[in-house]
């Protein structure tokens, strides 16, 4: 059986190897060149004086960058590739009923298939997974932005759940509708929204946020890659205040909340430190910062890693199911 | 001939008509609220100061329009992929080929109607984002920018006939349907990165603009930013990626001791500042608002000549075929 799945399927791992391949040597090239880079910024900071400036240093190339940004697509292809046609194909062809009358049991048949698919799906997850998140991490140290849709996305260990509900959505859709192109239109489409939805509405309360309230005459900011879910400024009365478009801020208050000695704040050459009148009025304000503390980034991503290897899981079984109940 | 194609493709076209109407409904009502809100936030400013951070719609909806970057590939894999290869795959070319209606006919108008329904589906989604994206536009001014550019104007309907073309042709010459998915799948991306990042810049030769560097100078409208920085008084560009404080572009370390910025807030620099600060000059290298639709055009009359290319293509090896 396994040399049959290899047989089969060779065209199709050989070019997913080609391609991991090439990704790799471009993201080991560039990556080494960003490494080199951050390392020789820290040490100038660490000689001199404070890196004010090193938010502004740019990290290896815009096209690398971009490339690095587009894996976030990279395991609905094995969906669409590799598990759409594994049983729409045969069943398009009409070699099912071929495959499922030899001396091996559909019951095998079905799980040296899927089995040596799901590997090469995690691999597939998994090594890209590895170079994005290798070739992010002096931008991760410097940004703290791993935490941020979109970054938590393509780094650690979740592409490696999303490769395998990808494979089981199309091996699910193409056993279903028994013809390859709408299993894999049905294979792109759920994906997306599958993820769509998890990433903008669910995983935000994977854990309950922390909300942590301060003067606003202070700066407050969490340590860490935190995850920045909302925040504004509470008036005396404990309430959000309206944040109109239109108005001047000072440290988050709108204008006309304070009194008349603010008014030098917003001029030409403002003092280091409000009149007391000014001040007086702003120790009213408090800033409310909701966030998920940067520590739980590897709880979030081993809660959404089990939500897609569950949601895997069960596409898995009803595939099995139907295909074991089917009449050739 | 076109009632055998609206036959074969209503499945196609019916889904894809749905699309578009699920989106139109979305976004119609979406665009509606953010113009509301727009015009509401305009009367507001005008009465008092600039509007700044105005923030226009819904993350999910403002998503959503990003997504249709990646519309026009849908139809090349969905429709243009298997408008030979299905049926090559299924050998019913065998008898298609071999009916009163001559090969170049079925060819031409197969491909025709297609041709037809991906501009549509390009022409649709784009006139619908480019209406929903006028007040951000109008804000932001940022329509020119790569990832903007690319999903409004006359563009997405060049994109759409050419990722169908793409798919036909790597349909017809694969003649097998999931390798030809690949093929335009990757075939689309490669040919719109490589245009987007490297040749879209260099339609018409950009202006360079010289200026003080304590006066800010920047262009009116909806500009395309394509590099800028600061001079020595010799010509030489001033290298910006340092450790320390920067005062109006210029790193500190070039400056007297008198530009050393102490106080928060605004800065007022001292004369003998001021003085050091005059020999520098800015510069902004850029496309001007007023090309945006000479640069649409170039691009569309670029994607449009390729598509020609791949159905010409498509058509030879077509006609030249053994059944």
């Amino acid at each position: 059986m396994t040399w049959l799945v290899w047989r089969q399927h060779r065209g199709q791992y050989l070019i997913g190897a080609a391609l991991l391949a090439a990704f790799a040597v471009t993201i080991v090239v560039t990556g080494t060149q960003v490494a080199d880079q951050f390392h020789a910024a820290q040490a100038a900071c660490a000689a001199g004086h404070g890196c004010q400036r090193l938010g502004g240093l740019f990290m290896g190339s815009k096209v690398v960058g971009l490339l690095v940004l587009a894996t976030l697509g990279t395991p609905v292809l094995v969906g669409l590739f590799w598990g759409a046609p594994l049983v729409a194909a045969e069943s398009e062809a009409g070699t099912t009923q071929f495959a499922w009358m030899q001396s091996v049991t559909r019951k095998r048949w079905l799980a040296v298939k899927i089995g040596w698919m799901l590997l090469a799906a995690a691999i597939w997850g998994g090594v890209i997974s590895a170079l994005v998140t290798w070739w992010a991490s002096p931008t991760n140290a410097e940004q703290l932005n791993q935490f941020d849709p979109g970054r938590f996305d393509i780094m650690g260990i979740v592409p490696v759940g999303y490769s395998l509900f990808a494979v089981a959505l199309g091996v699910t859709a193409g056993a279903l509708l028994r013809r390859t192109v709408p299993a894999v239109a049905v294979t792109l489409a759920g994906f997306v929204a599958v993820r769509v939805v998890i990433t903008l509405w669910l995983r935000s309360h994977y854990l309950s946020a922390v909300t942590v309230t301060s003067s606003v005459l202070g700066n407050y900011g969490p340590q860490g890659a935190y995850w920045r879910l909302a925040s504004g400024v509470l008036g005396p009365n404990g309430q959000p205040l309206p944040q109109p478009n239109n108005a001047l801020y000072l440290d988050g208050v709108p204008q006309t909340y304070l009194p008349h000695a603010c008014t030098v704040m917003y001029g030409p050459n403002p003092p280091d430190n409000p009149p007391a009148a000014c001040a007086q009025a702003l120790s009213h304000f408090r800033e409310y910062l909701t966030y998920q503390p940067g520590d739980r980034f590897w709880a979030f991503q081993g809660i959404e890693t089990g939500i897609f290897v569950v949601l895997a899981a069960t596409l898995i079984a009803v595939t099995a199911v139907t295909l074991l109940r089917r009449d050739v | 001939m076109t009632w055998l194609v609206w036959r074969q493709y209503r499945l196609q076209f019916s889904l894809g008509a749905a699309l578009l109407a699920a989106f139109a409904a979305l976004i119609v009502i979406t665009g509606v609220q953010a113009a509301d809100q727009w015009h509401a936030a305009q009367a507001a400013c005008a009465a008092s100061h600039g509007c700044q951070n105005l923030f226009l719609g819904s993350h999910a909806v403002g998503f959503l329009v990003i997504m249709t970057v990646g519309a026009p590939v849908l139809v090349g894999l969905f429709w243009g992929a298997p408008l030979v290869a299905a049926e090559s795959e299924a050998g019913t070319t065998h008898f298609a080929w071999m009916q009163s209606v001559t090969r170049k006919r079925w060819f031409a108008v197969k491909v025709g109607w297609m041709l037809l329904a991906a501009a549509l589906w390009g022409g649709v989604i784009s006139a619908l984002v480019t209406w929903w994206s006028g007040p951000d536009n109008a804000q932001q001014l940022d329509a020119f920018n790569t990832g903007r550019f690319d999903i409004m104007g006359i563009v997405p309907v060049a994109y759409s006939v050419f990722a169908l073309a793409l798919g036909i042709a790597a349909g017809a010459l694969v003649r097998r349907v999931l390798p030809a998915m690949a093929i335009t799948l990757g075939g689309f991306i490669a040919v719109r990165a490589v245009i987007a990042l490297f040749l879209r810049r260099h339609y018409l030769s950009p202006v360079t603009a010289y200026h003080s560097v304590i006066t800010s100078f920047t262009p009116s409208g909806s500009y395309w930013s394509l590099g800028m920085g600061v001079l020595f008084p010799n010509g030489q560009p001033v290298d910006q990626n340092t450790n320390g404080n920067v005062l109006n572009g210029v790193p500190v370390t070039y400056l007297p001791a008198s530009c050393n910025q102490t106080t928060r807030g605004v800065f007022t620099p001292p004369p003998s500042c001021t003085q050091a600060l005059a020999h520098f000059r800015g510069y902004l290298t850029y496309q001007p608002a007023g090309r945006y639709w000479t640069f649409q055009g170039i691009e569309t009359g670029i994607f449009l000549v390729l598509a020609a290319a791949l159905i010409a293509v498509t058509a030879v090896t077509l006609l030249r075929r053994d059944a």
